[in-house]
């Protein structure tokens, strides 16, 4: 080869690597505004992205897996967590996690309530861009797991959830539930004793319902510790578990959307589940 | 040094010094808050050390660069430099810019976008720099009228930097369009023109260390920038593949991608070709052992650990992980770091009045304690991905749960850190103990073979 042969080599290749890069590039910017719901991007969406830049979040937290990696992928927080529970944790992250237990914390960021509201928006956008089955699972804060790989752990789904049809036992199917719903249950609630994530365990519930709903501080309508776990999934905020990490104004962090999201027969499937822990 | 003017190149590197010194007191903060608990929670958060150490980085490179660029220009054209003061006004613009960039950065005064933090001021500052710098060169060589290849690739590589920092300059209210645009930057910069940058030293490197015949290298060269391109434009596209773009990024991706490392075993080859074949004549084995350690370090770094994980099939496990931070790091000081440390290597004896050339017991100390710390480093940087991707990624731990099990790693990493931290405070203390000159003093490189004259590009 000689220096002239090298040289157009080196012009010709990159010339050709530009070119098919920028008719790539022309062609994605025709799918960028239906991968990216871009008919989504309101003001507030706008306004919630000059949030997340201004508070330099992007050097602690990922979102589409880009950024530092000292804090969580925020890029399905969206719809993994509430918009009151998100709300709640931006005010004051201390409430939620303790520096001493997890060696980390989120420094308060004294955010206005316009500001939350606004990256609370920015990040239900981003939760919706196609981003090719990025994360393969759901990416969790935290499962206050302690012992990896056992079958009965939240998350676990390395041990995959047996398929289930019409004829399975309503508690299999509504274990299906429990990890497939979306959002799912298991993002928020353990299955173990004492693990309170960001939402209280559900270990022993469907002995702990029974004593709640005879209790004197039961404040919803059920009679019953089937009717009390059924209430919780479709009102949430009937009946609040105490505690700042949970609701705030006598009002759940957790999503009241599955009353839509399921069907009758799917909410008496996951109360046949969940009744099973006693 | 031959030319009066090359001693502006002495200052450029003064000041990369201090720079690369505090960029990695910045990193042993921001790997001391890995272990946590955090006392300068809310003093110096992580956010605050992390921003800090990566800017330092690009900004202590890139003046690393432009001495470079400027001890090389005049020998290559055999001139002076068409303007010496413009050089040092360059020079204060730019470390005022960077200064109080990072001044700035502490009082969260950026505009949060990855490696782009500089605010609209100071992009614009850093353009006209880069103008200032792209006219200085130009000027000398328009009037020596005379440019090799070496050279001719260099200044390609600078020009289309400062190209392709201007899409830095642009918003887009699409967070998905702004990402794209934000990888031309920074992908096309470390993985392309940054490349032309590193080989074009490295073959001035290489033909003055070993005496090998400038043709033959040269010839390689385009060679290895071909390469760099075929891959490296395209490549871009593994940055691409979650974010919200057609799948059709993904195959690019991972194809080219996997074609990246072609272009630094051509680099190691390329060092080694010009080994075997000329031995080591030079007396400043110290600049070779850097040189030779750049190419080595960058094909492990750049080249293997990062087609470990840029297929997309693996991408999609390790994306946003410590795995990347394993890549980043050994990638970043193999190809860049090292290349400029090498070339302050070869040109410090002659930049100062201290005749250790290649024989000072600390600059030898100063480089095996960086390689085994960031050796050290990227390992525990790998062990801690690993370990993460399994627990949180497959598992399906939560965040913080893992980042509790992988301590030991960040322990890992703090004691590896501090070797490498040594090793840098030898370097910097080896540089500044020797004292400047700004006489021109004659011929130094006492073996040097005939060398034909190649034509200009173009």
């Amino acid at each position: 080869m000689t220096n002239r042969q090298a040289r157009m080599f080196a012009i010709a290749s990159t010339a050709i690597a530009a070119l098919v890069f920028l008719t790539l590039t022309v062609h994605s910017h025709t799918r960028f505004p239906e991968l990216t719901n871009a008919e989504a991007i309101t003001p507030q969406v706008v306004a919630g992205q000059a949030v997340w830049h201004r508070y330099n979040c992007v050097n602690c937290h990922t979102l589409f897996g880009e950024g530092a990696y000292y804090a969580p992928d925020l890029t399905k927080i969206a719809q993994l967590r509430g918009e009151r529970y998100l709300t709640a944790y931006m005010r004051d992250p201390s409430q939620f996690y303790d520096e001493q237990i997890h060696r980390r914390l989120m420094p308060r960021q004294d955010l206005s309530d316009q500001e939350i509201a606004d990256l609370i928006a920015f990040l239900a956008w981003v939760a919706n861009v196609d981003t090719q089955g990025w994360p393969p699972r759901p990416i969790l804060v935290a499962t206050g797991l302690t012992m990896p790989g056992a079958a009965e752990q939240p998350g676990v789904t390395e041990v995959p959830v047996r398929p289930v049809t019409a004829e399975d036992d309503p508690i299999a199917a509504g274990e299906n539930l429990f990890r497939n719903v979306a959002p799912p249950c298991l993002a928020c609630h353990s299955t173990q004793p004492g693990v309170n994530m960001a939402g209280p365990s559900l270990a022993g519930i469907g002995t702990r319902a029974a004593e709640i709903v005879a209790s004197d501080g039961y404040t919803g309508q059920a009679s019953d510790a089937e009717g009390y776990i059924r209430e919780s999934i479709v009102s949430p905020s009937a009946h609040v578990v105490p505690g700042p990490m949970y609701s705030a104004s006598g009002m759940s962090f957790m999503p009241d959307t599955y009353r839509s999201v399921l069907s009758d027969d799917e909410i008496e499937q996951l109360v046949a589940y969940l009744m099973s822990f006693r | 040094m031959r030319y009066k003017s090359q001693a502006v190149a002495y200052w450029y590197f003064a000041v990369a010094m201090v720079l690369f010194g505090l960029q990695i007191v910045f990193g042993l903060l921001s790997a001391a808050k890995y272990l946590g608990p955090d006392p300068l929670l809310y003093i110096l958060p992580f956010d605050v050390t992390k921003v800090i150490h990566t800017n330092l980085l690009i900004v202590w490179v890139l003046t690393g660069f432009m001495g470079a660029t400027y001890w090389l220009v005049p020998e290559e054209s055999r001139t002076e430099l068409h303007s010496v003061r413009l050089a040092y006004v360059q020079l204060v613009l730019f470390t005022v810019t960077g200064v109080t960039a990072v001044i700035g950065y502490l009082f969260r005064f950026g505009t949060g976008n990855k490696l782009l933090e500089q605010p609209l001021p100071h992009k614009l500052a850093i353009v006209a720099t880069m103008l200032i710098f792209l006219y200085n060169i130009g000027m000398t060589i328009r009037k020596a009228g005379r440019f090799t290849v070496t050279e001719g690739v260099l200044v390609l590589g600078l020009a289309a930097s400062a190209v392709l920092y201007l899409p830095a300059l642009l918003h887009f209210d699409n967070y998905t369009v702004s990402i794209f645009y934000r990888w031309w930057t920074i992908h096309l910069w470390v993985e392309g023109v940054w490349m032309m940058i590193m080989g074009s030293f490295l073959a001035y490197l290489l033909i003055r260390l070993s005496g090998v015949d400038r043709e033959v290298m040269e010839k390689w060269l385009y060679v290895i920038v071909g390469l760099v391109f075929i891959a490296g434009i395209l490549g871009t596209a593994h940055h691409y593949y979650w974010v919200g773009v057609p799948s059709y990024w993904l195959p690019i991706g991972g194809f080219f991608s996997a074609l990246e490392p072609l272009a630094l075993v051509g680099m190691a080859a390329y060092a080694y070709y010009a080994l075997r074949r000329s031995g080591l004549s030079h007396p400043n084995t110290l600049a070779l052992h850097w040189t030779i350690g750049s190419a080595v370090f960058a094909l492990f770094g750049a080249g293997l650990l990062g087609l470990a994980h840029t297929w997309p099939a693996v991408n999609r496990w390790t994306h946003g992980t410590l795995i990347t931070a394993m890549h980043g790091h050994s990638a970043f000081y193999g190809a860049y770091a090292m290349i400029v440390l090498a070339m302050i290597t070869y040109a410090l004896p002659s930049l100062t009045r201290s005749r250790v050339s290649g024989e000072s017991y600390v600059g030898y100390a100063a480089f095996w304690l960086q390689i085994a710390g960031m050796f050290g480093m990227t390992l525990s940087f790998a062990t801690a991905g690993v370990a993460q991707v399994y627990l949180e990624r497959i598992v399906g731990l939560g965040y913080l749960d893992t980042q509790l099990k992988i301590q030991v790693h960040f322990l890992m990493l703090i004691l590896t850190a501090s070797v490498f931290a040594i090793g840098v405070g030898l370097f910097i203390y080896d540089f500044f103990r020797r004292v400047p000159r700004s006489e021109v003093v004659g011929d130094d490189e006492p073996i040097e073979l005939p060398r034909r004259e190649a034509q200009p590009a173009g």
